[in-house]
C-alpha cells in the first residue's frame, strides 16, 4: 500500500509538477493527509451547502443571502459563547433554533412577497435575497465592527488527533461526523415523516397539494426554517475553528453554490456527494497545480458535469 | 400644517444647511482624498486608517505641543491658516472601484491630492487616475516595488517598499548566520495579487543571491475557505524560515491550519500586512510567539522620541489600539503631504507635486525610524529604513537593525 502510494506520489510530482525538489518531500503519509483533509473539508462544504439546496429544491429559489445566513450563525455562536462561556457544541442547538426562526421570518417577510411579483419574477427573487445579503453584511459590520473574532477556548478548538502521522483536527472531525449524521437525519426526515412527504409533495406540485389540505405557505416557511437551521448548524461548527467576520460568508458561499450546482439543484444527496468531491478535488489539485489555481479543478469538473448532465449529478430538473 | 407645508419647510431647511456649509468651507479649506478599504474583508484596516489620518488632520488643524511639522500652529500657515479636510472613499479591495472613487474624488469633490490605499493593486489604478488629472498621489502603505517604477510624475511614497523590507530580512538572517545559527532554507508563502507576487519575486531573488535554498514556493488564492493543502506543502518542506506575505484573513487561517496540522515553523519572518494587525494577535497570538515581522514603525522608539508616544496617545483615544506598521505610515503620509501643500502655498496639483519633490524632512521630525523623507526622481523615499520587530508576550519589540534594537532577537522563535 505504502509502496503504491509512494509510486503515485512520484508520478504526480515528476509528471505533473515536474519539480524534483518536492518529490523527495512528498511521501505516502502526506498523500493520506491530503486525502483526509480533503474529505473532512468536503463534508463541511456539504453541510454548508445543503440548506441552499433544500430551499432551491422546495421552491426553485436560490437564496443569495446564503453566505450571510452562515455569517449570522457564526456571530450568533460567537456572541452566545462570549455571554454564556458555554462550549459552542452545547450552544449549537440554540443557534440552530435561532436560524430556524430567522429562515422562516425571511420567508414570511420577504420571499413570500417576492414570489407574488407579477412580472420578472426571477429577477425579483434574485434581487430580494441578494439585497438581504448586502443588508445583513452591512448591519454586521455596523453592529459587530469589522474586527475578526474567534472562539478561543472550546472542547475541540485547536486540538488535533494524530493517526499514524496523519493529523486530523478535532473540530473538523467533529464537523464531519455531524455532517454525516445530519444527512442521515435529513434522509429519514424526508422519507419517513409526514412533514418530509408534505415537502416532497409541495415541490412536486404546488397547486395540487392544496387539494389535499396542505398549506403551501406553511410548508414553504418550514422549508426556509429548516434550510436556516441547517446553515445554523454549519455556522456553529465553523465558528469553532474559523474566524468570524462580516465577510466570512462570501468565502464559503461561492463554494456552496458550486457544490449545489455540481450535485444537482435541489438534491440533498447530491450536495453530500458534491461537497466531498469538491473537498477532495481541491485538496488533490494542489499536488499538480500551484495552490492559487486550486479551484480550477472544481470548475473544470463542474464544466464537465454541465456538458454531460446539465441538471447536475443528481439533479431532477 | 399639511403635507405640502412640511415638504416645503424640509426643502428650505435643507437648502439653508447646504448654504451654511458652503459658507463655512469658503477658501479656508484644503480637500484631500483618502481611499481605503472601508468595507469588505479588510474593512478594519480602513477603519484604522481613517482614525490615523484623522489624528494627523487634528494635529495639522489644531495647536499641539508635539515636535512634528505643522503641529504647533493651527492650519496651514502657507495658505493663511487653511484647514485640511479629508474626504474618505471606500475601494473594497477592488482596483476598479478604487479607480472610479479616485475619479469621483477628483472631479466632484475637487480634492487637491489623494492618499491610499493599503492594497498595492488598488494603489496601481488610483495612482494612474491621479497622474491623468495631474493630482499628487501619496502611497501611504502600499509596498509593492513595481509601483514607483512606472515613470509616474505624481506618485510619491514616503515609506519603504518590499525590496527594502525584504533586504532587511535577509540582512538579519545573514547576521544570525554569522552568529552560528543554522539558516539554510526558506519557504515562501504568498497571496496571488500584486502584493504577494511582488513580495515573493524579491524574496526569491534575494534568497538566490545570498545562498538560501527556497524549500517551498507556495502561491495561494487569497480569502480561501481552506489552506490545508497549502500548509501541507509548507510542512513537508519544513524550511528554517517561513516567509509569509498575507493579508489578515489568510494570516489567521494560515496560523490556525498550521496548528491543526501539527506544523510548528522553526521561524517566521513576515512581510507585515496581516501579520501586523492587532486582530491577528488577538485571535491567534499564542501561536505566534517569537514571530518576526518587517515594519516601518517601532513603538518602543517612543522612549527616545517623545512625539511617537504623544501621537500614539492621540490615536489610541480614537481607535482604542496602538499605532502599528500600517497606521503609522498612513499618519505620516498625510503629514508629509500637508507639509508640501503648506510649502506650495497652493492647492493646485502640479505645485503640490513640485513641493513634494522638494521635500527634505529629517527623520526625527517624523514618528518613523527613518533617517529622512526625501523623494528620488521616481517618487520613492530611499531613506525610509525598515526595522524588524518580534512578537514577545503581547507586544512587539524592535530587534533589527542593531542600532535601533530594544532587545536581541529570540532565535529560533520556539527556543
Amino acid at each position: 500500500m505504502d509502496l503504491a502510494l509512494d509510486c503515485f506520489a512520484s508520478l504526480a510530482m515528476v509528471q505533473l509538477r515536474g519539480d524534483p525538489r518536492e518529490l523527495r518531500a512528498m511521501t505516502s503519509q502526506a498523500l493520506l493527509q491530503i486525502f483526509a483533509s480533503g474529505l473532512l473539508t468536503g463534508l463541511i462544504y456539504a453541510l454548508v451547502a445543503v440548506g441552499l439546496s433544500l430551499i432551491f429544491g422546495l421552491m426553485d429559489i436560490v437564496n443569495f443571502a446564503h453566505g450571510e445566513f452562515l455569517m449570522f450563525a457564526m456571530y450568533a455562536t460567537f456572541f452566545l459563547w462570549l455571554l454564556t462561556a458555554l462550549d459552542p457544541v452545547l450552544l449549537a442547538p440554540l443557534v440552530v433554533a435561532t436560524l430556524f426562526f430567522w429562515g422562516a421570518l425571511v420567508y414570511a417577510l420577504i420571499v413570500r412577497y417576492a414570489m407574488r411579483a407579477k412580472a420578472n419574477i426571477g429577477m425579483v427573487q434574485i434581487f430580494s435575497t441578494f439585497g438581504l445579503g448586502i443588508l445583513m453584511q452591512g448591519a454586521a459590520q455596523y453592529l459587530f465592527t469589522p474586527d475578526y473574532r474567534s472562539i478561543t477556548s472550546s472542547w475541540f478548538g485547536g486540538k488535533t488527533l494524530s493517526v499514524a502521522g496523519v493529523f486530523l483536527p478535532l473540530p473538523q472531525v467533529f464537523g464531519g461526523a455531524v455532517s454525516i449524521l445530519t444527512f442521515a437525519g435529513l434522509y429519514l426526515l424526508m422519507s419517513r415523516t409526514d412533514f418530509g412527504k408534505a415537502l416532497e409533495a409541495t415541490r412536486e406540485d404546488q397547486g395540487a397539494v392544496a387539494l389535499v389540505g396542505i398549506d403551501k405557505n406553511r410548508i414553504f416557511a418550514l422549508g426556509w426554517g429548516l434550510g436556516g437551521a441547517l446553515i445554523g448548524l454549519a455556522g456553529a461548527i465553523l465558528a469553532i475553528f474559523n474566524y468570524v467576520h462580516p465577510q466570512v460568508g462570501s468565502t464559503f458561499a461561492l463554494t456552496a453554490y458550486v457544490v449545489v450546482a455540481l450535485g444537482g439543484f435541489g438534491s440533498i444527496f447530491g450536495a453530500l456527494a458534491a461537497g466531498i468531491i469538491v473537498g477532495l478535488v481541491e485538496a488533490a489539485a494542489t499536488l499538480v497545480i500551484e495552490p492559487s489555481m486550486k479551484s480550477i479543478g472544481i470548475y473544470a469538473l463542474y464544466l464537465a458535469v454541465v456538458f454531460i448532465r446539465p441538471s447536475g449529478m443528481f439533479g431532477r430538473l | 400644517m399639511d403635507r405640502r407645508q412640511v415638504l416645503k419647510l424640509g426643502i428650505a431647511s435643507l437648502a439653508a444647511t447646504a448654504a451654511g456649509r458652503a459658507l463655512a468651507q469658503g477658501a479656508t479649506e484644503v480637500k484631500v482624498g483618502a481611499i481605503f478599504p472601508l468595507s469588505g474583508s479588510n474593512a478594519q484596516i480602513g477603519v484604522d486608517a481613517k482614525h490615523a489620518i484623522e489624528t494627523a488632520a487634528d494635529i495639522i488643524n489644531n495647536v499641539h505641543n508635539i515636535d512634528l511639522p505643522l503641529a504647533k500652529t493651527a492650519g496651514l500657515q502657507g495658505l493663511g491658516g487653511a484647514k485640511i479636510r479629508v474626504i474618505f472613499a471606500d475601494h473594497q479591495a477592488d482596483p476598479q472601484k478604487g479607480r472610479a472613487e479616485a475619479e469621483r474624488l477628483i472631479t466632484q469633490d475637487q480634492v487637491c491630492s489623494i492618499i491610499g490605499a493599503y492594497h498595492s493593486s488598488v494603489s496601481a489604478t488610483v495612482s494612474q487616475t491621479c497622474e491623468r488629472y495631474e493630482i499628487p498621489y501619496v502611497a501611504a502603505d502600499s509596498s509593492s516595488p513595481s509601483l514607483h517604477r512606472r515613470g509616474l510624475k505624481y506618485f510619491f511614497r514616503p515609506a519603504a517598499h518590499d525590496e527594502m523590507f525584504s533586504a532587511a530580512m535577509f540582512d538579519f538572517m545573514d547576521e544570525e548566520k554569522k552568529k552560528g545559527q543554522k539558516i539554510e532554507t526558506v519557504a515562501l508563502f504568498y497571496e496571488d495579487t500584486i502584493f504577494g507576487t511582488d513580495s515573493s519575486n524579491v524574496q526569491r531573488t534575494l534568497a538566490g543571491q545570498r545562498g538560501y535554498k527556497v524549500a517551498a514556493d507556495v502561491k495561494y488564492k487569497n480569502n480561501s475557505p481552506s489552506l490545508t493543502s497549502e500548509v501541507q506543502i509548507l510542512k513537508n518542506a519544513d524550511a528554517d524560515v517561513l516567509m509569509p506575505s498575507s493579508y489578515t484573513t489568510d494570516a489567521i487561517l494560515l496560523v490556525k491550519t498550521m496548528a491543526e496540522l501539527g506544523y510548528k515553523p522553526r521561524n517566521i519572518i513576515a512581510q507585515a500586512a496581516g501579520f501586523s494587525e492587532k486582530t491577528v494577535f488577538d485571535t491567534v497570538g499564542d501561536k505566534l510567539q517569537g514571530m518576526i515581522s518587517r515594519a516601518s514603525f517601532s513603538l518602543d522608539l517612543a522612549a527616545k522620541r517623545p512625539s511617537i508616544g504623544q501621537v500614539n496617545e492621540l490615536y489610541k483615544a480614537r481607535s482604542n489600539r496602538d499605532l502599528n506598521d500600517n497606521t503609522s505610515r498612513e499618519f505620516t503620509a498625510l503629514l508629509v503631504l500637508a507639509d508640501a501643500i503648506n510649502r506650495a502655498k497652493s492647492a493646485e496639483g502640479p505645485k503640490i507635486a513640485a513641493a513634494l519633490a522638494a521635500t527634505d524632512l529629517p527623520g526625527d521630525k517624523t514618528i518613523m525610524p527613518w533617517s529622512r523623507v526625501k523623494f528620488g526622481p521616481d517618487g520613492q523615499n530611499p531613506y525610509a529604513d525598515p526595522v524588524l520587530i518580534q512578537y514577545i508576550g503581547t507586544k512587539f519589540v524592535t530587534i533589527f537593525p542593531t542600532a535601533l534594537a530594544a532587545a536581541p532577537a529570540k532565535w529560533p522563535m520556539n527556543a
